[in-house]
């Protein structure tokens, strides 16, 4: 009988270690708020409306020291870019916060990133919550129903003018994400939007060798991705490549409104004019999900098919590091944003620095068009415990951050996950000034001088002579025998800024931003069951295991078990 | 007077029993209320709200409930099946062997994998399966193409029963044979004088002596019906493989530790505990029945 006991309680235990705790809380957040105070208060470069008694200086140095601790989140192989009796909480970057603003940030755990969302869910409930920590979008609602959080109305005050400047740029979407029944609960980063945009990234060599032309729809795709499979590219004798790489275990098939991916293949979709993941305008004009339109059908019987034919990585959605295959030079295409430049393929030149990875604004649609989904302005979010005396802080490190951060990771090469809260406040169109101002010096002869802007951390008045370094002439020409590989660090950052950001100025180029970058009250509850269920569907239909026809069955019943009553909400909330 | 201070002394004894209980069993009963709250994790279950049945309303409207209690039933009934018979036939085997250094360096190098977790297990699984592993390898022989074993949602169940099954038989196996030397040595003499064969000698000697043995195993087994077994899946599954290999466990670990949905976990989990409830009562009697075995 103490076995039935045993099963009865394994259940509950999962649940019940937060059940001693209480220490009340205001009930808070009926919905999404669209008011954003903050940056509409403070004007760009100057400080603000002063707090009584206290002038607002976003690098200023406390009198006393703030002691903050944080739940920090490692990259395993980051320990190794650490100097002698450095810790993830204790190196040269947090001692010059410590220096600079008399700030010392300790660590209130510590878990590897692959785990991260795992430990901060525990954390919240339990309620044994670090000072400050980075949470997502479903971890913030779930702290502030809780009432687990310190406001951040006055802390955002002490933004410095930079970031500021970002959260301009998301028309209040950013505050609005972090603003509840009026108050602002946590700190919004801002994803630039044109960073996660996905390129075509193609070995350019491969198509050279087997004397193939640029795909530019999907049916010249399919024949690339024929040839890449086939063909030998890599001549090894071998049929050892892979055509299109999918994604791994961890990452999603495609972007949603609510979260970005990696890789995936959200291009093919959208070359068929489907959005899925994404609130669109339908044909009435009213919103509708994506996931359940026909055109997603239809993209789906494209994947099958490919997939039936070796096109696609066989193991995709089960590979454990989609990179790997990208690094061995095993793979010929991908999906992914400029910054595979970074990774994977700076492991893949060390591999084989003859390999001409090349980005393109591709595939298009019917007409032409390279469609992409925009990602959501914030997708986390900084956070500082209720009762936590100096959630200006929290910003301050923000803004250390942004001036100063890249020194660190670029020069003195301290790995980004060992420096503590670190997120990022881009602007929204970014990486396309960049590339244009980059264009404009090389291409079309504009004065040096004009790439002088005030886009730090993205971009350096340095970076001129970086990019006369490791770029060879004719400066138009970006295959990867005109660069300089000596110096990868810098080769890599400007070939993201080159090469990766060429298709942001594609006139093809066709953004498609959500409705709505919100949760609905319905969706709080019920999307995690629904995303599943769409997931699921749609892997069997690709990998075959299901057929196609299962997606109308699929649609009926997404909007059975909630999806109806989302779309209703999602209409009205678009109403008002 | 002295039978009395012997009752005391048992009491005592029985203190550190009764306090783990409480502490670890009767305590975190009140978890159970989340099922029936709209939960709040710093109110705690005494300050969150009650919200009736509403958390069960939307439980059995979901696919998934069906799902993944058909799921724990395939997969938990196929590991009492497999865990009975092939630790059974594989002792009878070895209980023919008459080499001993060959049967007991034989049952050594079975019983190992008992002792490595499914963590280091469920790695070498996974890669052994993998779509350039061993297995893979030596279908192409025969002409076959690889196969992305653990992307194919029909196979998983199997693959799952199956390294189950190679994790624990050499250990079950012990058992059996521990309960054959049990058997009297005169039947064998007996059966030999009488010019019986050795296969009749299994048939009519060995397998009769162990009846109760294999009875009681199986039967005690019914109660972990619902327990599919949560390390192992949840090191060997995937997305793609959700809809045949996610067990209850895993799902309210995904439900109640990822996606934040305390109530629905909770309200699965206790669902679970009221059919493993009845289950096990059936399995006592079971018990009771066939081998005479009671507890109370």
């Amino acid at each position: 009988m103490k076995k039935g006991f045993l099963t009865v309680l394994a259940a509950a235990l999962i649940v019940s270690v937060s059940a001693c705790s209480g220490n009340g809380g205001d009930e808070q957040a009926k919905g999404p708020d669209r008011e954003s105070p903050g940056t509409e208060a403070s004007g760009s470069g100057k400080t603000g409306e002063d707090a009584p008694g206290q002038t607002i200086d976003p690098f200023g140095k406390y009198d006393q020291l703030v002691t903050m601790s944080t739940g920090q989140c490692i990259d395993p192989t980051a320990q190794d870019t650490l100097g002698p009796g450095e810790t993830p909480s204790d190196n040269v970057y947090t001692r010059a916060i410590e220096q600079e603003m008399n700030i010392k940030t300790t660590s209130y755990w510590t878990v590897a990133c692959t785990n991260l969302d795992q430990k901060v869910s525990l954390a919240i409930a339990s309620n044994d919550l670090p000072d400050a920590m980075k949470v997502n979008k479903v971890q913030l609602r779930e702290m502030v129903e809780s009432g687990q959080l310190e406001e951040m109305t006055e802390a955002v005050k002490y933004a410095s003018p930079f970031i500021q400047e970002a959260w301009k740029t998301t028309n209040g979407e950013a505050m609005a994400s972090a603003t509840f029944d009026g108050k602002l609960m946590a700190i919004p980063g801002v994803g630039s939007s044109d960073g996660a945009l996905h390129n075509l990234w193609i070995r350019k060599d491969w198509l050279d060798k087997l004397g193939l032309e640029l795909p530019k729809t999907l049916d010249d795709l399919e024949k690339v991705a024929k040839a890449f499979v086939e063909q030998d590219p890599d001549g090894n004798g071998k049929a050892d490549t892979i055509g299109i790489m999918g994604t791994d275990a961890n990452d999603p098939l495609y972007p949603t409104f609510l979260e970005g991916t990696e890789k995936g293949l959200g291009s093919i979709f959208y070359a068929k004019n489907a959005y899925p993941g994404y609130w669109v305008k339908g044909s009435d004009g009213s919103a509708v999900y994506g996931s359940i339109q026909p055109e997603t059908k239809e993209a789906l019987s494209v994947l099958r098919k490919w997939y039936a034919e070796g096109l696609i990585d066989p193991q995709v959605g089960v590979r454990k590091d989609d990179n790997e295959p990208i690094v061995a030079g095993k793979a010929g295409i991908f999906f992914q944003a400029l910054w595979a430049a970074y990774t994977p393929l700076t492991d893949a030149w060390k591999n084989d620095p003859k390999a001409n990875w090349q980005s393109y604004a591709l595939p298009l649609d019917a007409n032409g068009k390279w469609n992409q989904t925009v990602n959501a302005p914030t997708v986390e979010w900084l956070v500082a415990k209720k009762g936590f005396k100096h959630p200006e802080a929290v910003m301050k490190l923000a803004n250390y951050r942004m001036a100063k951060g890249d020194h660190f990771e670029e020069d003195l090469g301290v790995e980004g996950s060992n420096m503590p809260l670190r997120t990022s406040f881009d602007r929204r169109d970014q990486m396309t000034a960049i590339a244009k101002l980059i264009k404009g010096v090389f291409e079309e002869g504009q004065p040096k001088e004009t790439l002088d802007v005030d886009f730090e951390p993205a971009l350096y008045p340095d970076d001129y002579n970086k990019y006369v370094q490791v770029k060879k002439k004719p400066y138009d020409n970006y295959d990867i025998q005109n660069w300089n590989l000596e110096d990868m660090a810098g080769f890599t950052r400007m070939y993201v800024r080159v090469v990766g950001s060429r298709p942001l100025m594609d006139p093809n180029r066709n953004d498609v931003e959500s409705l709505i970058w919100e949760q609905t009250p319905t969706m709080t509850k019920r999307w995690a069951n629904l995303m599943k269920l769409e997931s699921e569907t749609f892997y069997k239909i690709i990998l075959g295991s299901a057929p196609l026809d299962s997606f109308d069955q699929f649609v009926e019943s997404w909007k059975r078990q909630g999806g109806d009553q989302i779309t209703k909400e999602v209409q009205d909330f678009l109403k008002q | 007077m002295k039978s009395k201070g012997f009752v005391k002394h048992y009491v005592l004894m029985l203190l550190p029993g009764y306090a783990w209980v409480i502490v670890f069993c009767v305590i975190p009963m009140f978890g159970i209320a989340i099922a029936f709250q709209d939960f709040n994790p710093v109110r705690g279950i005494l300050g969150s709200k009650w919200s009736g049945l509403d958390t069960f309303e939307y439980m059995f409207q979901l696919d998934d409930t069906k799902t993944i209690f058909v799921n724990t039933l395939f997969i938990a009934c196929m590991k009492i099946v497999g865990n009975l018979i092939v630790p059974l036939t594989f002792a009878l085997m070895l209980n023919e062997l008459r080499i001993t250094i060959l049967k007991r360096s034989i049952q050594t190098i079975v019983y190992l994998p008992h002792f490595l977790s499914w963590v280091i297990l469920g790695g070498i699984v996974l890669d052994l399966f993998s779509y350039t592993g061993p297995v893979n390898q030596l279908l192409a022989l025969f002409g076959a193409e690889p196969a992305v074993f653990f992307a194919k949602a029909p196979l998983f169940p199997y693959l799952v029963v199956g390294s189950d099954i190679w994790k624990d038989f050499g250990f079950n196996t012990i058992i059996y044979l521990a309960a054959m030397t049990g058997i009297n040595p005169a039947l064998y003499e007996a059966h030999a004088i009488d010019g019986g064969g050795r296969i009749k000698a299994l048939w009519h000697i060995t397998l009769p002596g162990i009846r109760t043995t294999v009875a009681l195993l199986a039967v005690l087994s019914l109660g972990n019906v619902l327990n599919a077994g949560f390390d192992q899946i949840f090191n060997l599954y995937n997305p793609l493989v959700y809809s045949t290999g996610d067990i209850i466990d895993t799902w309210v670990y995904r439900a109640g530790l990822l996606d934040l949905q305390y109530e629905l976990a909770t309200a699965v989990g206790l669902l679970k505990s009221v059919i493993g409830l009845i289950l096990i009562s059936i399995s006592y009697v079971l018990a009771y029945r066939f081998t005479n075995y009671r507890i109370f």
